[in-house]
C-alpha cells in the first residue's frame, strides 16, 4: 500500500466534473510525473491530491484515511504543494517567504524554536538560496524564484511533495535547475514527489514513473520507457511522433512529426522590410537592450530565441512600437515605426503579445472582426472587405465551427486560435508572434506552428515569432536569431547557426545536436547543466565574447 | 434566478449589413435595437401613465391633449408645469447615468465601477450641499454641482495619471477621492443648522422632485450632444476593452480616445447629477442587465443602457411617489434596489474566482 492514493475519486469546479472515478496510487519515494494535453484534468487531480479541491465523490487517501476528515495542519505536516504561478506578495524575502513554509508546526504566539530555524536554513542551503535570503523575492530571475518556492515547500520538512508545472516560463537552463533540485531531493532525502508536466520529454528524463491522463482519467501508466513510444503519445496527445535516441544519455526523445511535408510556397511573399537600427530600449530607468542592430528577411519564418530575460520579447515589442525606442530606431520599410501613423502601421503590421485577455462574453466572431478595426471607421464599420477577411481568418484557423461560441468557453487551443484569427484578419503582410505556443500542450502547439507555416507558405505572410522551445525554432524558422543579455549573438539559418557550442554559450545547457528525422535540420537534444548558477542572477557579460560564425 | 432569465432572453445576435457603396458601412445587431424600440414604447407608456397619477388624478386622454394640444388651464397646469419636467427630468438622468456607467465599466475593465463610486457625483454633493446650507438660490446649485462633478473628476484624472492611464488605479485614486469629499459633505451638514442641513439632505439622497423646464432642457441638449457621442466612441472602446496593448496594434491612439471617453462618461455623470443629485445605482446595475441582454457593449448595447436607464429610474421615480405609504427621495428607491444587487453581483464574483 502506497501512502497516498486517489480512489473512485470525482473532482470539478461546481456543476463541471472533470474527473469522474479515477483511481491511482502514488508510488512511495519515487518521481512520478502526470502528463496529459491540455484541460485533461492533470492540475485537477493535483489539486484533488494535494486537499485543495474536495472531492464530489470516492476520497483521496493518505495513509491510508480519507485526507478530507483530517485537519489541515496534519496534513500540511505530511504533505507540501507548490502551486502553479505562485504568488508571493511583492516585496517580500526569500527568507521570510522560507519561513512561511513553517507555519504548519508553529502555533499562535509561539516565537520560532531551534527547530523551526534549522529547517529554514536547511530548506534554504538546499535549495541554493543561501545568497539570495534577504533579496526580495520578485527581483529574483524565474529559475531562482521558483528555487525559493521550492525551499518553502521544503522548510514545511514533508515526505510528499506536489509540484504544479514547476517549470513552466523557465528557458532550458532554469528548466534544469529546477527539476535537478527535484531530483536530489527524492534520491538525497528519499521524499517522494508528484509533479504535473507538460513537457513529455521532460517528464520522461526526471521522473521514475508516468500517469497519463486523457478526458479526466488515466490511460496509461508506467516507466517512461514504456510511456515513450509513438502510440502511446498518439493515445494520449493525438500528435503522431517520432523517437529517437539521445546520442549522450541513450533516453528516448519524442518528436512530434507535425506537417509531414515542405510546403511549398504558393504566394510570392508581398515585400516588406522590418530591421532594427542601433535600437535601445529601456523599461524604466533599466536597459533591456542597447544598441541592437538586425535584420528580419521578407518572406520567411524567424524565430528570435535566447535564454529568460535575454530581451527578446523587448525587442518585438519596440519592432511593434508598443515600447518607445530610447535610441536608433525599428524601421518598419525604411521609416521609424514610432514615426509612421498608427493606422498605417496596423495595416503593415500585426503582433499578438502574450497572453492577452479578451473583455467577458465576447464570442470568437465578434473577437475576430476586431481586427478589422485599422481598416475602419466609425461610419464604415463593416464592410464587404471586413466581413471577407474575418471569413477568411476563421477558415485558415479552422475555428469557423466555433464561430458563435463565447471565447471564454474554449479550451487554451482553440483560444489562442481565436487569437491568431483576430491578427489574421487584421491582413498584415508582417506577423510578430510572442510566445505563441506557451500554455499549449504538444498537440495544440504542433497545430498552431503549422498554421503558421502554412500561413507563411500559402499567402505570403513575413512572420516574426519569439520562441522559448530551441526545438521549435529550429524546425519551422527559416531564419533564427539567437539573442543574449539584450544582444544579437548569432543570426542565420537554424543548421549553420545552432551548434552545441552556441548552446552551451548561450543556453547554459549541453546538449546533442542530431539530424531531425523528419527535416532533417538540427534537432536539439539538451542532457545537462554546466557550471551550475554560473549564469544565475549575474550581470550579462560585458563582452559579447560568443558570436558564433555563420 | 434573474441571470438566466436575462441571458435566454439574449440569444445570439440577429445581424444585418448595411452598406451605402463603399463609403459607409454598418452591421447592425437587429435584437438590440428591437429591444430598443420595445423599452421606447415602454418608456412613453410609463411617461403617459405616470403624468394621469397623483393626489389629482389626470385622464389618460387629457393628459395627451395638455401635452400636445389645448386643454383646460387645470390640467394643463398640473400635467406641463408639474408633472411632465419631473417624469422628463427622470428619464434623461436615468439615461445618461447609466450610458456613463457603461462607459466606466467599459474602461476600466471592471463590472464594480461607476461614477457614484469613484467620486464624481461625491463632488457635485460636496459643492451643492454648501451652496444649500449658505442659503443660495436654486437656480445656481445644478451649476455648482456641474462644477463640482468636473473638479472632482479632474482632480481624480490628475492624480491617477503617472506616464499613462490605468484602469485600477483611476478606480483606487476615484475611491479615495469619494471618501474625501463624503467627509467634507458630512461636515457640512454637522455644523449648520438643522433647517439648512435638512434640505441638503433630501438633495444629497438623489431626486427629481422640484425639476422644472429649464432643468429638463438642459439636461436633454447636454443629452442629445452626449449620447450619439458616446455611440461613436464606443466603436473604439470595444477595441481598448482587448487591452492597451492590443489597441495599440490595432493601430488607436490610446490615450486620446482614453480620455475622450473619460470626458464623455464625467459630463454625462455631471449633468446627471446637477439635475437630480446624486441618484445611486441606477450607472452601477443597469449597464450590467443591458449587457446580459444585448451582449458586449457596442454602439446598439449603449442605447438599450441608456433606455433601461430612463426605464428604470422612472419606474423608480413612480414608486418612490405613488406605491411606498409616504412620498421618498427616488434615490432610496434605486439605492434600496441597488445595493442588494450590487451584494450579489459580489457574491457571485467571488463564486468565479
Amino acid at each position: 500500500m502506497t501512502r497516498l492514493e486517489a480512489r473512485e475519486v470525482r473532482l470539478g469546479y461546481g456543476d463541471a466534473v472533470i474527473i469522474d472515478g479515477l483511481t491511482a496510487s502514488i508510488p512511495d519515494h519515487r518521481i512520478t510525473s502526470i502528463i496529459g494535453a491540455n484541460g485533461c484534468g492533470k492540475s485537477t487531480l493535483l489539486r484533488g491530491l494535494a486537499r485543495l479541491l474536495r472531492p464530489q465523490g470516492g476520497a483521496v487517501l493518505l495513509d491510508g484515511q480519507a485526507i478530507h476528515h483530517q485537519p489541515t495542519k496534519q496534513i500540511a505536516r505530511k504533505l507540501g504543494l507548490l502551486a502553479q504561478q505562485a504568488n508571493a506578495p511583492e516585496s517580500i524575502t526569500v527568507e521570510d517567504l522560507v519561513r512561511r513554509g513553517r507555519y504548519p508546526h508553529q502555533s499562535l504566539l509561539q516565537p520560532p524554536t531551534d527547530a523551526d530555524r534549522d529547517a529554514i536554513d536547511r530548506a534554504i542551503a538546499f535549495a541554493g538560496v543561501d545568497d539570495l535570503r534577504d533579496r526580495a523575492v520578485d527581483q529574483l530571475s524565474g529559475g531562482q524564484r521558483q528555487r525559493a518556492w521550492l525551499a518553502m515547500v521544503l522548510a514545511q520538512e514533508t515526505d510528499l511533495l506536489l509540484l504544479d508545472e514547476p517549470t513552466t516560463f523557465l528557458d532550458i537552463a532554469h528548466q534544469h535547475e529546477v527539476l535537478d533540485l527535484v531530483r536530489r531531493l527524492n534520491r538525497d532525502e528519499g521524499k517522494t514527489v508528484v509533479m504535473v508536466l507538460h513537457d513529455i520529454n521532460e517528464a520522461a528524463r526526471w521522473s521514475d514513473h508516468v500517469i497519463a491522463m486523457r478526458d479526466g482519467a488515466v490511460v496509461a501508466e508506467g516507466t517512461p520507457a514504456e510511456m515513450i513510444t509513438p502510440a502511446r503519445i498518439l493515445d494520449v496527445f493525438n500528435v503522431a511522433t517520432d523517437v529517437v535516441t539521445a546520442p549522450g544519455t541513450g533516453l528516448p526523445i519524442c518528436v512530434p512529426r507535425g506537417t509531414p511535408v515542405e510546403l511549398r510556397a504558393e504566394r510570392p511573399p508581398t515585400p516588406v522590410r522590418l530591421r532594427a537600427d542601433r535600437l535601445s530600449l529601456h523599461y524604466g530607468a533599466r536597459a533591456v537592450i542597447d544598441d541592437l542592430s538586425v535584420e528580419v528577411p521578407a518572406g520567411a519564418i524567424t524565430a528570435i530565441v535566447g535564454p529568460n530575460a535575454c530581451g527578446k520579447s523587448t525587442l518585438l515589442r519596440g519592432m511593434s512600437r508598443l515600447l518607445p525606442p530610447a535610441g536608433g530606431a525599428a524601421l518598419l520599410d525604411e521609416r521609424p515605426v514610432h514615426e509612421t501613423p498608427r493606422r498605417r502601421m496596423a495595416q503593415r503590421m500585426a503582433l499578438l503579445p502574450q497572453a492577452p485577455e479578451s473583455p467577458p462574453g465576447i464570442r470568437v466572431d465578434e473577437m475576430v472582426a476586431s481586427g478589422r478595426f485599422p481598416h475602419q471607421r466609425w461610419y464604415r464599420q463593416w464592410s464587404a472587405g471586413d466581413a471577407a477577411a474575418v471569413s477568411r481568418a476563421l477558415d485558415a484557423t479552422d475555428m469557423q465551427p466555433l464561430a458563435t461560441h463565447e471565447v471564454d468557453a474554449l479550451s487554451g487551443g482553440q483560444r489562442q486560435r481565436a487569437w491568431v484569427a483576430l491578427t489574421l484578419a487584421q491582413d498584415t503582410p508582417l506577423l510578430l508572434l510572442d510566445e505563441p505556443t506557451t500554455f499549449l500542450d504538444i498537440a495544440h502547439q504542433v497545430e498552431l506552428l503549422d498554421l503558421v507555416r502554412a500561413l507563411n507558405r500559402r499567402e505570403g505572410r513575413t512572420v516574426v515569432m519569439v520562441l522559448h522551445d530551441l526545438g521549435q525554432a529550429c524546425r519551422y524558422a527559416d531564419h533564427v536569431i539567437v539573442m543574449d543579455g539584450g544582444r544579437v549573438v548569432a543570426a542565420g539559418s537554424p543548421a549553420a547557426t545552432i551548434t552545441e557550442a552556441l548552446v552551451r554559450d548561450v543556453f547554459g545547457v549541453e546538449c546533442d545536436i542530431v539530424a531531425d528525422p523528419l527535416t532533417g535540420g538540427p534537432l536539439v537534444i539538451p542532457h545537462g547543466l554546466i557550471a551550475q548558477d554560473a549564469a544565475e542572477g549575474s550581470a550579462p557579460p560585458a563582452e559579447p565574447a560568443r558570436v558564433s560564425s555563420t | 434566478m434573474i441571470r438566466p432569465a436575462l441571458s435566454a432572453l439574449r440569444g445570439g445576435p440577429v445581424l444585418l449589413d448595411l452598406r451605402l457603396g463603399s463609403f459607409a458601412s454598418f452591421r447592425i445587431n437587429v435584437r438590440v435595437l428591437a429591444i430598443c424600440l420595445l423599452l421606447l414604447v415602454v418608456v412613453i407608456a410609463l411617461a403617459a401613465w405616470a403624468a394621469t397619477l397623483g393626489s389629482f388624478i389626470v385622464p389618460l386622454d387629457e393628459v395627451v391633449r395638455a401635452t400636445f394640444s389645448e386643454s383646460t388651464r387645470q390640467f394643463e397646469f398640473v400635467v406641463v408645469q408639474l408633472r411632465l419636467p419631473r417624469i422628463l427630468s427622470a428619464i434623461l438622468v436615468g439615461a445618461a447615468l447609466a450610458s456613463s456607467g457603461a462607459i466606466f465599466q467599459g474602461l476600466v475593465r471592471n463590472p464594480l465601477v461607476s461614477p457614484d463610486i469613484i467620486g464624481i457625483q461625491a463632488g457635485a454633493t460636496v459643492v451643492a450641499v454648501f451652496m444649500i446650507v449658505n442659503g443660495y438660490t436654486d437656480r445656481y446649485i445644478p451649476l455648482g454641482a456641474f462644477g463640482g462633478a468636473v473638479t472632482a473628476a479632474t482632480a481624480i484624472y490628475l492624480l491617477a495619471w503617472k506616464g499613462g492611464m490605468s484602469g485600477n488605479r483611476l478606480v483606487l485614486v476615484g475611491i479615495g477621492i469619494d471618501a474625501l469629499l463624503a467627509a467634507g459633505t458630512r461636515y457640512l451638514i454637522v455644523k449648520f443648522p438643522v433647517q439648512q442641513a435638512q434640505a441638503a439632505i433630501a438633495w444629497s439622497t438623489g431626486t427629481v422632485y422640484g425639476t422644472g423646464w429649464f432643468d429638463v432642457q438642459v439636461i436633454a441638449v447636454a443629452l442629445g450632444e452626449l449620447l450619439p457621442l458616446a455611440i461613436v466612441l464606443t466603436w473604439q472602446l470595444r477595441v481598448l476593452q482587448f487591452g492597451d496593448d492590443i489597441a495599440y496594434v490595432l493601430g488607436m491612439r490610446v490615450e486620446p480616445t482614453r480620455l475622450a471617453l473619460i470626458l464623455v462618461g464625467c459630463a454625462l455623470a455631471a449633468v446627471a447629477v446637477a439635475v437630480a443629485g446624486p441618484v445611486g445605482f441606477i450607472a452601477l446595475m443597469v449597464p450590467h442587465v443591458a449587457r446580459i441582454i444585448g451582449g458586449p457593449m457596442t454602439g446598439g448595447t449603449l442605447l438599450l443602457t441608456a433606455l433601461l436607464g430612463a426605464v428604470l429610474l422612472l419606474g423608480a421615480d413612480i414608486v418612490a411617489l405613488h406605491v411606498l405609504p409616504v412620498a421618498l427621495p427616488v434615490g432610496v428607491v434605486t439605492a434600496g434596489v441597488g445595493a442588494p444587487y450590487f451584494l450579489f453581483l459580489l457574491y457571485r464574483a467571488n463564486v468565479r474566482m
